[in-house]
């Protein structure tokens, strides 16, 4: 039995046009095949968009999406939830959409391509402090580094790096070890058990991609928190010169 | 665990240029529609919340225009109803006034046909009585009877009290001093000079005395002198007789 080498599953290793540093490879166009799934059904469903009740089933399902989304990310930042969705958004329904299209026979998630999730991570790394200081300044974001103390500033910067980290491993490792199983399993049971990996390969997909997304709301709401403290104890302040 | 840096960084700008896009797109649109729904169901809401209010103010209103109508045809029910009883009550008494009225003009009728009835009975009564005792006076009668009649005639005058005479006495002087004596009967010449005796001692001289036969005086004989009168009849006999019979024969009727 031929044990297939890791780097040859992953869809980086595809590369179907190269000029230099250049490189057009399978994640990338599997990414763009996405991408033109998603705007184009945006732009097709929303070309008629409707505010009345009787709105079409597509602008139903993505109002639903859409609804989810922004309830979740209402429930960790109480306000300005339309704020986020772009960025949470979008890391769903990409996430989502790389994964369940894996039930296409030929079609690799560009997910399971480390170079993938660690972009997206990259993104969410870059994305927290950008949100927290855009709300409530450097200093205060800066501030919370070195809290309780300075010595804590080491540990602050680790956390930082290592849940991105966490970040890109996890999905990477959900979806690339989900492929590399159904593809075992396709080797040593060929009929219906493969089936049924891959009816929970759909599951573990949707999963991923929610964990992903409320896990990018939850490190931004951690770096807007410090700003909600801080309007807490001015309003705290006031009550007790107003008594 | 092979990572390919233009990969990544074109990852990480094809993530990017996804987020623009869909924020373009969909979300953007889609939140829109959303809101502009909640914005339309909340002014729906609103409206028929307003609706509601007014349709109660409305059903209030018109309840309690309903009500006043109610009151108002319950009085006006009432006053119809009085009306009515008063109009009944008057075309009542109108009615018992008319019947009254009738049943007045009947009675009234009734006694007069009942007088005319008994005056006719009485009349009748009278003349049979009259002719039956006429009769059998007549039948009766003689000398004796008559010399007994004019006897009595003779007491009456010489009975006469004061004032009657002074009476009689102004009325034959005011009547040219002539007196008639009917009678049913002729009167003998000693009679006649028994009552002209009689006469001119009880009341004057001077006057002349004419006789008379007068069948219907029954068995009687008269003085009539200028409206007064000295007289004895069986007619005086004669209408107690009927004046008692009417009595009895009224009663009888109204007891029938």
């Amino acid at each position: 039995m031929e044990i297939v080498p890791l780097g040859q599953i992953s869809p980086d290793q595809v590369i179907l046009w190269s000029w230099g540093f250049v490189t057009i490879n399978a994640t990338i166009l599997y990414t763009w095949l996405v991408m033109a799934i998603l705007v184009g059904g945006s732009i097709l469903v929303t070309r008629n968009l409707s505010s009345e009740i009787n709105a079409s089933r597509w602008q139903h399902f993505l109002e639903v999406i859409i609804s989810v989304v922004r309830g979740e990310i209402g429930e960790m930042t109480r306000k300005g939830a339309d704020h986020y969705i772009p960025l949470i958004g979008t890391l769903f329904l990409f996430i989502c959409t790389s994964n369940v299209l894996a039930v296409v026979p030929g079609y690799v998630a560009p997910t399971s391509s480390m170079t993938t999730t660690a972009a997206l991570a990259t993104c969410v790394f870059i994305a927290v402090p950008y949100y927290g200081i855009s709300r409530n300044g450097v200093f205060h974001y800066v501030k919370e580094y070195f809290q309780p103390n300075f010595i804590f500033f080491p540990f602050h910067v680790m956390g930082e790096l290592s849940r991105t980290l966490a970040l890109t491993v996890r999905l990477f490792g959900n979806i690339m070890s989900h492929e590399k199983v159904i593809g075992i399993l396709l080797a040593v049971t060929p009929f219906l058990f493969p089936v049924v990996m891959q009816i929970l390969g759909l599951l573990i997909g949707v999963i991923q991609a929610y964990i992903f997304a409320i896990l990018s709301m939850v490190y931004i709401a951690s770096a807007l928190s410090a700003e909600d403290e801080v309007h807490h104890n001015v309003d705290i302040n006031k009550e007790g010169v107003s008594a | 665990m092979h990572i390919d840096w233009f990969v990544f960084l074109a990852q990480i700008f094809n993530f990017l240029l996804l987020m623009y896009l869909l924020k373009r797109f969909l979300y953007g649109r889609i939140i829109k529609a959303m809101d502009d729904r909640e914005a339309k169901i909340t002014a729906r809401f609103a409206e028929a919340e307003d609706l509601k209010v007014k349709a109660n103010e409305e059903a209030e209103l018109y309840e309690k225009r309903n009500r006043m109508l109610h009151e108002k045809k319950e009085i006006m029910l009432n006053e119809a109803t009085m009306a009515a009883d008063a109009k009944r009550k008057e075309l009542m008494d109108q009615v018992r006034r008319d019947v009254d009225a009738v049943k007045a003009r009947w009675q009234d009728m009734l006694v007069r046909e009942q007088d005319a009835f008994f005056y006719d009975l009485r009349q009748r009564a009278a003349k049979q009585l009259y002719a039956t005792a006429r009769k059998a006076l007549a039948d009766l009668a003689d000398v004796e009877l008559e010399d007994r009649i004019v006897d009595e005639f003779i007491r009456r005058v010489k009975e006469l009290d004061e004032e009657k005479s002074v009476q009689i006495r102004k009325a034959i002087s005011g009547g040219g001093n002539k007196v008639v004596i009917q009678s049913a009967f002729g009167i003998a010449e000693p009679k006649q000079a028994q009552i002209e005796e009689a006469l001119k001692k009880q009341i004057t001289n001077g006057f002349t005395i004419r006789y008379l036969r007068e069948p219907d005086i029954v068995s009687g004989i008269e003085l009539r002198v200028n409206g007064n009168k000295i007289a004895w009849s069986l007619n005086e006999y004669l209408e107690t007789l009927v004046e008692s019979l009417t009595e009895t024969l009224q009663r009888e009727a109204h007891a029938a």
